[in-house]
């Protein structure tokens, strides 16, 4: 067989080192160029978009009471990082647990960028980093930080933002109608609960306000104080809960108590009072609407006698809390400031759809991210029965809403008043008979004052 | 009647209502594990049963339950077996350590292991920090051992107290070194001891709860005492038919392996008692 003439012999086909130089730097300088100038041309979209922003993410947040705020917010986490090329992890834990992990990470001073908590860790104000611009940006584009916020998060003391909150919760009576109605009764005055608690006891349906070391006694307990004028601090974050209204407050509920509750209370987690109302047996609990949602979701035989309405007033109004104050902190030890804080702007401004993924459980702390008037239609358009009745939740969020420690701001003595459960504790003693009222005011104080000269020592009141 | 039926009948008339208070949870557990989630919460069904097994396919389909257990597992062994590696010689010394000395440190030893985890987590999370070992099974591997450790060696020092002397010491005059003396002598006797230090340990490590939520965040690495409460409790939802199958499944095994090791359990417990 002959050698064709077409093939090249073995020596053409070599390349001397010379050629070998010039077609590689040729080469790679094509390649170069066309990968600058057109990202999408060979390499697919520039891993990066925002160098600023590039790399990780982890957040940590609670397993929401309404799941599908977290179907909704994981998806939506990761369509963020996508755009803008970061890696967001997040992790869900229960609530009760958020206080441990926190401590566990500023001990560590290592752990997530992004910390939520359902309450402002103003203790925590030198390990985080000052939110003042991520609250601008969201302002300018979704309108104003609403005072409930504002008053849960910044510190006038050292004018720092040591959170940004993209939520809170109102918190209303939520009340067995049928139950209520069969003795003639409703909620409207705290009055009319103590006339009924021994009325419903004794049909076998209690009332269900704890008094215990958990959330919920706390939210329940320090509002039922402000309906009778008692305020742990006055609008200048001084301390002035010796009063003569806490003490008739601490009667008060020591009365309810023994006429219309259970010793149960006492050893309350925040899942108790729901769980009392989900087993037929509570007749009233101050609870956020998980209380009224999981009944429908279950479809429990009285889930259309649960109504909600404004917190009872008292011999002072009718003031009330927040259930839960959504706060998104941001530690100092944090490896990637600059992509928390545009994580977290964003998912400010997406506050509709927060709120609305939420069932109405979220309310956005920004104005104009989904103003009342179109929560209300939304509320309107919920069909569960008895119809219409979610559309209280916006006069509640307006009007009957306050930070922990109103009149004055939340602030680090707030803080460790209510981690330390030290109001649920003042109201157990006087119901389970161990002090009298005067006793356990004045005691309480002692403690109250000292965290307050602790906290002013530091510069933070 | 019979001293024997006499003797029979109280006996019985002990056991037997004990046995039904014990046993209630268990068998209340598993009801409910078959019952659907909606029939738990209603008042109105609470005596009523209409099995199902959407619960296990929840938790199988739905849930990381897999990889807990596998997670729990892994974690588990490995405690057991530095727990053993460290706890066998160090009990051996103590207890052979004649006189004041030996006694003060086997207290000291036993002392650490009541200091609580709920204040020790602080300062150790700084530790697993430092080591690189955030959101890591190792961490769990690291630290659990300082609680099975100090409680392993206790039993057997007590256990290899309980042990004479003069074996031990016929196979030294035999020729045989103290290590020798040890694998080939002291430790074949020492079985029901070993069992209860192993089944001991891996109940503790299995049933951690503090360490294991403050060290591991991610789902993937979380142990079944921590992936049960986060992903099975939505606030105030206890999905209970799910909490109830996630636990009655693992506690088979160990009941299993408790009744067939029970006598030797028994006996690893009392037996530096009896000496």
């Amino acid at each position: 067989m002959t050698e064709s003439k077409d093939e090249p012999s073995p020596e053409a086909t070599l390349l001397s080192r010379r050629e070998f130089l010039k077609k590689a730097g040729a080469g790679a300088a094509v390649i170069g160029v066309a990968g600058a100038a057109a990202p999408f041309s060979f390499a697919g979209p520039l891993r990066y978009k925002g160098r600023w922003l590039s790399g990780n993410l982890s957040l940590l947040t609670w397993v929401h009471f309404v799941p599908s705020y977290d179907q909704w917010l994981d998806p939506w986490a990761q369509q963020w990082g996508q755009a803008n090329d970061v890696q967001v992890t997040i992790e869900h834990i229960n609530n009760t647990l958020l206080d441990t992990r926190a401590a566990a990470e500023v001990a560590a001073q290592s752990g997530h960028d992004v910390f939520f908590n359902l309450h402002p860790m103003a203790s925590y104000e030198d390990q985080v980093i000052d939110h003042t611009p991520i609250i601008q940006e969201v302002q300018a584009k979704v309108g104003k930080y609403m005072p409930i916020a504002q008053s849960s998060t910044y510190n006038p003391m050292t004018k720092k933002y040591f959170a940004v909150s993209d939520s809170y919760v109102p918190d209303p009576v939520v009340w067995r109608h049928d139950l209520w109605n069969g003795i003639g009764e409703s909620p409207a005055t705290w009055d009319h609960v103590k006339a009924a608690a021994p009325k419903l006891k004794a049909i076998g349906h209690p009332i269900g306000i704890g008094q215990s070391q958990e959330l919920d006694s706390n939210m329940a307990l320090i509002a039922f104080l402000m309906c009778f004028g008692s305020f742990i601090q006055n609008e200048h974050n001084h301390p002035t809960l010796q009063s003569k209204n806490t003490v008739d407050a601490v009667k008060f509920m020591a009365e309810i108590y023994q006429s219309g509750e259970t010793s149960d209370i006492f050893g309350w987690n925040p899942a108790s009072n729901n769980n009392y109302l989900y087993s037929g047996t509570g007749s009233l609990i101050l609870n956020a609407i998980s209380a009224t949602r999981t009944p429908e979701s279950l479809n429990l035989p009285f889930s259309n006698d649960l109504w909600i309405w404004p917190i009872p007033a008292g011999p002072h109004g009718r003031l009330g809390l927040e259930h839960l104050m959504g706060t998104w902190n941001i530690w100092k030890f944090a490896q990637n400031k600059s992509a928390a804080q545009k994580f977290l702007a964003d998912l400010c401004i997406a506050g509709k759809d927060a709120c609305i993924q939420s069932q109405l459980y979220n309310f956005p702390t920004f104005e104009n991210a989904f103003p009342f008037d179109q929560i209300n239609k939304f509320a309107a358009a919920d069909t569960h029965p008895p119809k219409g009745k979610y559309t209280i939740l916006t006069t509640i969020a307006k009007k009957y809403t306050h930070n922990i420690g109103y009149p004055g701001t939340t602030n680090a003595a707030i803080d460790e008043i209510f981690s330390k459960y030290l109001i649920p504790q003042m109201f157990a003693q006087v119901s389970q008979g161990k002090e009298t009222a005067e006793d356990s005011v004045r005691h309480t104080m002692t403690a109250v004052k000292d965290i307050y000269a602790k906290w002013r020592k530091r510069g933070k009141i | 009647m019979s001293s024997a039926l006499r003797h029979r009948l109280f006996s019985y008339g002990v056991v037997v209502p004990f046995a039904i208070v014990l046993a209630f949870p268990f068998v209340w557990m598993a009801v409910t594990s078959f019952k659907p989630e909606a029939q738990v919460y209603d008042p109105t069904k609470v005596w009523s049963f209409h099995p199902t097994l959407a619960s296990y396919g929840f938790l199988f389909h739905h849930t990381g339950y897999v990889r807990w257990i596998k997670n729990s597992t892994f974690v588990g062994l490995m405690v057991v077996l530095i727990t053993l590696v460290v706890a066998v010689p160090a009990g051996y010394a103590l207890a052979r350590l004649a006189g004041r000395v030996g006694r003060s440190l086997g207290v000291a030893i036993f002392l650490t292991y009541l200091v609580p985890p709920t204040l020790l987590f602080l300062p150790l999370s700084r530790v697993i920090s430092r080591l690189g070992l955030e959101d890591r099974l190792w961490a769990l591997i690291l630290i659990y051992p300082s609680f099975t450790i100090p409680f392993a060696i206790w039993l057997l020092m007590g256990f290899f107290k309980s042990i004479p002397q003069e074996l031990e010491d016929a196979a030294l005059i035999d020729g045989c070194s103290r290590f020798g003396a040890l694998v080939r002598i002291v430790l074949p006797i020492s079985v029901p001891g070993l069992l209860t230090v192993v089944i001991f340990t891996f109940s503790l490590v299995v049933n951690e709860f503090v360490y294991a939520i403050t060290f591991i965040s991610s789902s993937t690495n979380r142990t079944l005492t921590v992936g049960v409460p986060t992903d099975l409790i939505r606030g105030d939802l206890y999905n209970w038919p799910g909490i109830m199958a996630a636990i009655l499944i693992p506690s088979i095994p160990l009941a299993l392996v408790y009744n067939a090791f029970l006598n030797r359990f028994i006996t690893g417990f009392t037996g530096g008692a009896f000496r």
